[in-house]
């Protein structure tokens, strides 16, 4: 048996705190809605901003698309509404174009992945699975989320700043010198500027989120909830707090470095002589490819930070709807650990063609091998958990399912550019587009739009309609892979990445055909996400109301009231076993394929095996 | 509809190995042309990458129809089982563990290693081929917003990397000598750059304040695309330009009416003296 | 079978996706070309118009078109491409003629959706443009669509689809061009802005770097050559490959085709502005005139002198179409006396001799060690035209950008290396611009100072050596 902690004495004090705070008094308008530091508030802040954004994120997509496949053509919305390019007739500007997809990527990265893991489900999820009434610091919490609105204030300036037609342009990785000498581009002025000031904001918030998650699974887990008895949504968040907390601050030093040298003249990434729409000549003495190496330092580990949390996700859904415990607990936590620490050492792979010492692209290529072994290791055990399951075909287990199909995809094809050499043809292409969009869409939006379904009850003590979530479900996947599949294609026919118009280039001129099937299907996908937010919506007001437990569940949440009060439970829950002891004799003793996290053992003689399964 | 479900699992996997397997065929795939109407890559370098890619491809392949198999096989059998019976309850294998962990990291482990004697030859300057180290450099390649421009040497003078008074100069059209490696200095004049010549399959980020040697290898006369790769500010899909491979004599030639053209001074018609 | 069904999926998809959104977003929004500020100076009634009489816009639009319906306006010296033909045999006069023999110099295609447009050049149909429903080659009959009023002549010309090169030239001018140069070659696009030097307002008319003497336009093949070589140092870029060889020629005409608009946009104005600008309308008000007495004026200039001025504007020694038809004869291209003195020590002493002499002065303003940086540039100067000093500093162009001179240092030419190149901007000067035509200089001296000029980013002062090089890294 695992120690229990021994804060035991005043984590009872805090629950009698909480629950009297929950009977007291009723708080005013904005307390409860606005300035809340009530960690579920929080995280319901974070879901219904980061579903705005998403919103915002996929018309620039579509945008961007637009141009793609009708090239130079008139650009719906932005003439009549925006009053944008009237003189010539609607015909985009490139660096407009360039714009887009930097914005999209920043919208959908920094305002949508990143905070609707950690931010959204983080929150509310963390103090209820681990059975504590709040954050462990419940002001800072409130503090990371309205962190967000100045990030969002300045990326929404960063738009219009620089001159209307002339955004942020130099792509969500901002390498110098196009992102550090203000002459270099259009959208290098003060719109970069605001665009680094956004993103540092972005940073701020997601640093005040992990150490509070962190402090919070380290010290505040309920009597019983020893480390492996958490679910691994909890395993998944703590290990992306601290990837988080080590990774971030070196983006936050490259984004003030990258800030000072354009605003202070430092030069850390700007080597001497370089005549960019003749201004005059900088000064120097910096590297480039310092930003690349830091960015990436940042970024690798980030996309891990934007999948991870939806793997912890997706195994708790997987386990509860195939009614069977998570197949290999331990080698899941292992392997996202490994995931974790084998993310800070494989950067590098970013950078094959950049330049670097070439030494340096084979030992990055073994480690990118190497991180290759972990996420198999999780795609086995998912397919393993399903296996032999009583599996529940509603739409939370679908997009499951469909995460794990698009996991498949994604990391498949990333072996691809791990390989240095073929890198050097797929690197920069279309290639590299489909494969990081089936991770971080396909897998991470998938798994989010099923937790979203799994656990809306536990936020709005209403179920969401799951036939319109399955029509939702089947629209996206089919208009997602109908979007992303044929890139891998485009990639291979050597189709640059940020191209405004790639047929000038006769190589690429018959793609034009499917690059038009490409934006229809992306047009589908994209409509398709108002009936996730129409089912939202009206389900928050409209759904059928629902008890405590809807799925039959294990997970300490499921037995606090839906939803819950201040304070979070009844009684200050006690665990007794692991989280995914579905279908287990002691299940099977109470006549029912779930057994809650805090239900007493029902009968002594089986308590030492269900514990011995469980720490197994 | 659980059927339908499982089913649907089993149908996407199925359609996007088809478009995989019809995308050759489809003009899908690796740039082809009427000379080249496979694709093929035009260097030797990139054949060994083709071969590389190949390989990887088919173990892809293989790994992908597996698991999505598997994924929607396990769906399956729980669609057509009956409800009323309980799922299978187990917390995994300790020996399936073992297996799927060993097995992956064995070929991963071999396609890394693999792969490394090409990268060596492509960056390594102690790889690269004999011929570029006799020769030297032949010309410099200078990315600028938005095009490319080419710094040949004078003819019988060695390439230096500051502008010399002969030096020969042109834009977007790259000489190099075929059946033989060329060795060149990749410079940007402002931003990053990338050279990326797609049917030759080389990639080089060209990085400010860095001269970068890449070489080439061209068996067949002939001209090639070379387009930029990184974003390089509103004209990146602009940087378009040729790279003509010809026999020795013929760049020769070239580099002589470069050099006509370039002392052209409105009098003698350039032509005249050919 | 598959296949064939995904790709009738994709287009029926296309189609739906494109004509819902194109629905909403098209409403009544096309390109246009804007009018010149100088256009905007005149009292609305000359801009618009009186009653019946067409102002400036309407006089220019009629003649030229809009970027949607281009005119091929025959008077200018522009290709608007098409196939050329004649009259075979002249109708007769009797009955309403349906029917013409035709023959053409070229092949004669007919795409379905396209209509062949034929237009009348010379006789007494012209400029009537007629519409084939059916052309049969063989007989060389063409039948008509409507019946035609006024009859043509055997041997009249007649242009099949004239105006061709002026549409694929518009097509490929919005795809490579106009983002900078703007739909009306304004230097007005989106991207214009962002740019140092401004990219080149073609409406004066004015090209900079020409092989012409200094009276002279650009030649077709002044403009082809900055369209194949770009203009280094600045963000004009290199169009070969991404042009064709017969793209190249298309975008040329079109240039021209809206350089002349520019011009004939800007005569008209000439023409009104003394007597009916804003500025002239305050002082003739000021002066006792009331508003409807000049607009009455106005009427009287519209309807008879400025009918005369319009054909002078076109014909004529100093018209339009002479000045740029005459830029691309043999005689308006610079051709030195001497072939180029041999790049030797001693001529680029002389040459640097020359480049200080007070006489030429070239350190005026390119500086003494060639930077750029010469007296000149630090002045402020009167814009010629409105009298007024420039906010700025420095030497400034026809167009109000500052201009300062090259920086002779860098070894980089924006009118081209070639020694051609350099004689040209010395002997004609650089038009538009502060610089110079030095056209008195003896040839020889003009070549002694390309030679001086050609060193001077190896060898600053001849015979001091060269510059230290500045190092620059190089990877492992």
């Amino acid at each position: 048996m695992a120690t229990v902690s021994p804060a035991i004495e005043s984590h009872s004090d805090d629950h009698s705190h909480g629950n009297d705070h929950g009977h007291g008094h009723q708080q005013s308008f904005f307390y409860t809605y606005l300035w809340s530091t009530d960690h579920k508030m929080i995280g319901k802040q974070f879901l219904i901003t980061t579903m705005i954004m998403m919103m915002v994120g996929g018309a620039l997509a579509l945008a961007v698309r637009w141009q793609l496949a009708f090239p130079w053509q008139n650009m719906p919305v932005l003439g009549p509404v925006f009053k944008l390019f009237l003189g010539e007739g609607g015909q985009i500007s490139p660096e407009f174009y360039t714009m887009l997809f930097t914005m999209h990527a920043s919208v959908m990265i920094f305002l949508v992945i990143i905070p609707i893991l950690a931010g959204a489900f983080g929150n509310f999820l963390i103090p209820l699975q681990i059975g504590a009434d709040d954050m462990a610091f419940p002001v800072l919490n409130a503090l990371s989320y309205w962190f967000m609105w100045p990030a969002i204030a300045c990326f929404g300036t960063s738009f219009f700043v620089g001159g209307a037609t002339a955004g942020p342009a130099g792509g969500w990785t901002s390498y110098p010198l196009l992102s550090a000498l203000q002459e270099a581009a259009p959208g290098s002025g003060a719109a970069q500027t605001f665009w680094l000031m956004g993103l540092t904001l972005v940073g701020v918030s997601s640093m005040m989120g992990s150490v509070n998650y962190m402090t919070t699974i380290i010290n505040m887990r309920a009597p019983g909830m020893t480390l492996f008895r958490m679910p691994l949504t909890i395993w998944s968040m703590f290990i992306t707090a601290i990837l988080q907390a080590f990774a971030l601050p070196v983006l936050t030093a490259a984004g003030f470095m990258l800030l000072t040298d354009r605003i202070m003249g430092t030069c850390f990434f700007v080597p001497a002589g370089i005549v960019v729409n003749n201004a005059a000549p900088t000064i120097g003495g910096g590297q480039p490819l310092l930003w690349q190496h830091l960015f990436w330092f940042y970024s690798h580990p980030a996309v891990y930070i934007m999948l991870l949390p939806a793997m912890g996700m997706v195994s708790d859904m997987l386990s509860c709807m195939s009614r069977k415990p998570v197949f290999g607990y331990k080698p899941m936590v292992y392997s996202m650990a490994a995931i974790a620490g084998l993310g800070f050492i494989v950067w590098g792979h970013h950078m094959f063609t950049s330049g670097m010492n070439p030494a340096l692209g084979m030992t990055f290529m073994t480690s990118t091998m190497m991180i290759a072994l972990p996420s198999a290791i999780k795609t086995f055990n998912w397919i393993g958990t399903i296996w032999g399951g009583n599996v529940k075909f509603n739409s939370v287990m679908l997009n499951c399912s469909g995460f794990v199909a698009m996991f498949i995809v994604g990391g498949l094809s990333g072996i691809f550019m791990a390989a240095v050499p073929v890198d050097i043809y797929f690197h920069d292409t279309y290639f590299i587009v489909a494969h990081f969009h089936y991770v971080l869409f396909g897998s991470t939006l998938f798994g989010v739009f099923a937790g979203i379904t799994f656990w809306f009850p536990k936020m709005f003590g209403r179920l969401m309609n799951d036939t319109v979530a399955k029509w939702h479900f089947a629209l996206t996947f089919i208009g997602f892979n109908g979007t992303f599949f044929p890139m891998h294609l485009l990639g291979i026919s050597g189709m640059p990445r940020r191209y405004a118009d790639p047929y000038l280039h006769p190589y690429l001129e018959h793609l034009l055909p499917m690059n038009q099937f490409i934006t229809c299907s992306a047009i589908l996908m994209g409509f398709a996400q108002f009936l996730l937010l129409g089912n939202f919506l009206y389900s928050m007001y409209r759904g059928e109301k629902c008890g405590r437990n809807p799925w039959g569940a294990n997970g300490l949440e499921w037995s606090a009231p839906s939803p819950p009060g201040h304070g979070n439970f009844d009684v200050p829950p006690v665990c007794y076993r692991g989280p995914y002891e579905y279908s287990s004799p002691e299940a099977g003793a109470l006549n029912q394929d779930f057994i809650l996290q805090t239900e007493v053992p029902p009968d002594m003689s089986k308590i030492a095996t269900a514990e011995t399964a469980a720490t197994a | 509809m659980k059927k339908f479900w499982a089913l649907f699992f089993f149908f996407w996997p199925a359609v996007a190995f088809w478009s995989c397997w019809i995308a050759r065929s489809r003009g899908w795939w690796f740039p082809a042309s009427e000379d080249n109407p496979l694709g093929l890559a035009m260097s030797p370098l990139g054949q060994q990458i083709d071969g590389l890619f190949y390989l990887i491809l088919g173990i892809v392949a293989v790994v992908f129809v597996g698991t999505q198999f598997a994924l929607g096989y396990a769906l399956w059998m729980s669609a057509t089982k009956e409800d009323s019976k309980p799922a299978h309850y187990s917390h995994g294998s300790h020996s399936l563990e073992l297996i799927w962990t060993i097995v992956p990291a064995f070929v991963l482990v071999f396609i890394a290693l693999y792969q490394m004697n090409v990268w060596a030859e492509f960056r390594v300057q102690s790889y690269f081929p004999n011929e570029t180290k006799e020769d030297g450099p032949k010309l410099e390649v200078t990315a600028r917003q938005f095009e490319w421009r080419m710094r040949y040497p004078a003819p019988g003078q060695v390439l230096s990397n500051q502008p010399q008074a002969g030096d020969l100069y042109a834009v977007n059209e790259m000489h190099v000598q075929t059946g033989r490696p060329v060795k060149f200095n990749l410079r940007t004049g402002d931003v990053q750059h990338a050279f990326f010549a797609p049917q030759l399959r080389v990639k080089q980020d060209a990085v400010a304040g860095l001269i970068i040697p890449v070489w080439l290898e061209v068996p067949k006369a002939g001209k090639y695309d070379l387009v930029c790769a990184e974003l390089c500010g509103w004209g990146h899909y602009k940087m378009r330009a040729t790279i003509v491979a010809e026999p020795k004599e013929k760049v020769e030639e070239y580099l002589r009416n470069l050099e006509q053209e370039q002392n052209f001074d409105g009098v003698a018609p350039a032509a005249a003296e050919e | 079978m598959l296949v064939q069904t995904q790709r009738q999926i994709a287009t029926l998809l296309t189609a739906v996706v494109v004509t819902a959104m194109s629905g909403c977003g098209q409403s009544g929004f096309d390109s246009h070309f804007v009018s010149s500020d100088k256009t905007e100076s005149l009292i609305k009634e000359a801009q618009n118009g009186v009653g019946d009489l067409p102002g400036v816009n309407e006089l220019v639009s009629d003649r030229f078109g809009t970027p949607q319906q281009l005119n091929a306006w025959m008077k200018l010296p522009v290709d608007f491409g098409g196939v050329s033909g004649s009259v075979s045999a002249a109708p007769e006069a009797s009955i309403a003629v349906e029917e013409l023999s035709l023959k053409f110099d070229g092949e004669v295609i007919q795409v379905d959706s396209e209509p062949l447009l034929v237009q009348f050049v010379t006789g007494a149909a012209a400029p009537a443009v007629v519409e084939i429903k059916r052309w049969s080659a063989e007989k060389g009959v063409a039948s008509l669509t409507a019946a035609m009023e006024t009859l043509p002549a055997e041997g009249d010309t007649v242009i099949l689809n004239g105006g061709s090169h002026l549409k694929t030239g518009r097509q490929l001018y919005m795809r490579h061009c106009s983002h900078c140069h703007g739909t009306s070659g304004d230097a007005a696009g989106p991207t214009a802005e962002y740019l140092n030097p401004r990219p080149r307002d073609y409406r004066h008319g004015v090209f900079k770097f020409t092989s012409t003497n200094a009276q002279s336009k650009a030649a077709r093949d002044d403009i082809r050559r900055v369209l194949q070589n770009g203009v280094p140092g600045t963000y004009m870029p290199s169009f070969v490959p991404m042009l064709k060889d017969n793209e190249l020629d298309i975008v040329v005409e079109y240039v021209r085709f809206l350089a002349l608009r520019g011009e004939f946009e800007r005569r008209l104005v000439s023409e009104l502005a003394p007597d009916y600008s804003k500025d002239a309308m305050a002082n003739r008000m000021a002066s006792g005139e009331t508003r409807s007495e000049v607009v009455n004026d106005l009427k009287e200039f519209l309807a008879e002198d400025l009918q005369d001025s319009i054909e002078g504007f076109m014909d004529g020694t100093n018209g339009l179409a002479t000045v740029w038809t005459n830029a691309n004869l043999p005689e308006a291209t610079i051709t030195p006396d001497a072939a180029r003195v041999p790049n030797s020590a001693e001529s680029r002493r002389i040459g640097r001799e020359l480049y200080l002499s007070k006489a030429i002065n070239c350190a005026d303003c390119h500086g003494i060690g060639g930077k750029g940086n010469g007296p000149q540039t630090t002045i402020f100067e009167k814009n010629v035209v409105t009298e007024t000093l420039y906010p700025e500093p420095g030497l400034h162009d026809v167009w109000d950008n500052v201009n300062q001179p090259r920086n002779l240092t860098l070894g980089i030419y924006r009118g081209g290396r070639r020694p051609i190149d350099l004689f040209c901007r010395i002997q004609a000067g650089i038009k538009g611009t502060r610089m110079p035509s030095f056209k008195n200089l003896k040839h020889e001296d003009i070549w002694h100072i390309v030679n001086y000029v050609l060193s001077i980013p190896f060898e600053p002062e001849p015979g001091k050596g060269p510059t230290p090089a500045p190092a620059a890294a190089t990877t492992p």
